[in-house]
């Protein structure tokens, strides 16, 4: 081996990175639905504001499908362990996905979460994404599907406020539509803002903590 | 929203790709944030500057070009930029490009949607 003579000279120079960060999220999405596909895992991803009832549409979800098919979720938005737990009692695989302070779930955390599930036993994966309108929606997470819900107590501008959310989306949920006269919110004014900010778009009324609408959910879903 | 996650990111990187070269001292950094995210850049400007302190990026120039949307029309094969409409009734800004040429909506972005490390300069 020939030493490299030492040149004490200082030398500025440039590194061409060119390192797309946010393609780098988009890579590692695609590789996570590729994994899936392979297993003929189907995956959606669940997002809405804290609060607006993703948890309790999950655990419904679940109750209709465990006897048809295998169902996992990954839970990335549950601030407490009754959450959990809730989902778990259902009987399916529940993955936790520490997300720490961050506002949204991305490939990377999903695909740490996919490997702690056997994929071949697996027909449907349900993600629950972080509790937030916004920032999820620059981070795909190579789901084939995703629902959008919102809810009557978040106000009758959640669709104008968020249209970025929607873009991606396939079934947007108004859920607890048992309080819209309380919340002085239409509930046929909120569908129609979705269905402007995303033209297409399934709308499915719900109350599901009491189970109503769940079963349309399902069918938009084609579940 | 989540600046802060993205300018660790880049910081990561770029101190990360600086040391594998044997830098002793970061001295420009150039990124490139495409309109159609939701970055904003006076918060990244801030955030990257921030979390380089104590490293040896501090004191850094940072550089944040914005790459407005560019596409690539499925219908008609036209590439290049698109208006997007900024309707102010928006918090943000609702992506609804339309090809200038023949007005379909089948198109693939091709730029506007980067959160890019373009170019680090070091000294060793
Ligand atoms: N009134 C009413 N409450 C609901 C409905 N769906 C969920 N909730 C309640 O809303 C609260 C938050 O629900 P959760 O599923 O934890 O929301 P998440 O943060 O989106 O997961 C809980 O107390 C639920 O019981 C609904 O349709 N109507
Ligand atoms: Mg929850
Ligand atoms: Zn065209």
């Amino acid at each position: 081996m020939r030493k490299e003579p030492i040149v004490e000279t200082e030398e500025i120079f440039d590194i061409e990175l060119e390192e797309d960060l946010l393609n780098r999220n988009r890579e590692l999405a695609e590789g996570n639905h590729k994994a899936m596909h392979e297993h003929g895992v189907r995956a959606l991803d669940v997002l809405g504001s804290i609060g607006s009832g993703k948890t309790t549409l999950i655990t419904e979800m679940v109750k209709r499908l465990r006897d048809r098919m295998n169902v996992a979720v990954l839970a990335g938005d549950l601030t407490t362990m009754i959450d959990a737990e809730r989902i778990e009692e259902q009987g399916v695989p529940v993955v936790q996905i520490h997300t720490g302070k961050e506002c949204h779930l991305d490939a990377n955390l999903v695909h740490k979460a996919l490997a702690e599930l056997d994929l071949a036993s697996v027909d449907l994966v349900i993600i629950e994404n972080v509790g937030n309108l916004i920032c999820p929606g620059e981070f795909p997470l190579g789901a084939d599907q995703r629902l959008v819900m919102v809810s009557v107590t978040e106000g009758p501008y959640t669709a104008l406020k968020h249209p970025y959310i929607f873009a991606d989306a396939e079934v947007a949920v108004i859920n607890k539509v048992d309080l819209a006269e309380a919340m002085e919110v239409s509930v046929d004014g909120l569908a129609e803002d979705l269905r402007k900010v995303k033209p297409g778009i399934k709308v499915v009324p719900t109350n599901a903590r009491e189970g109503e609408g769940v079963d349309e959910v399902l069918r938009a879903l084609g579940l | 929203m989540h600046d802060l996650t993205m300018a660790r990111s880049i910081v990561d990187t770029v101190l990360e790709a600086a040391k594998e070269r044997g830098a002793e001292e970061v001295l420009e950094i150039d990124l490139v944030i495409g309109a159609l995210t939701l970055l904003s850049r006076e918060q990244m400007d801030f955030w990257v500057r921030e979390l380089l302190r104590g490293t040896i990026g501090e004191g850094a120039e940072v550089n944040i070009e914005q790459q407005g949307p560019e596409v690539r029309c499925k219908q008609c094969g036209y590439r290049g930029p698109v208006e997007v409409s900024d309707d102010p009734i928006y918090h943000l800004m609702a992506f609804t490009p339309t090809c200038p040429e023949c007005g379909s909506t089948e198109l693939e972005i091709v730029a506007g949607d980067e959160c890019t490390i373009r170019n680090i300069r070091a000294r060793r």
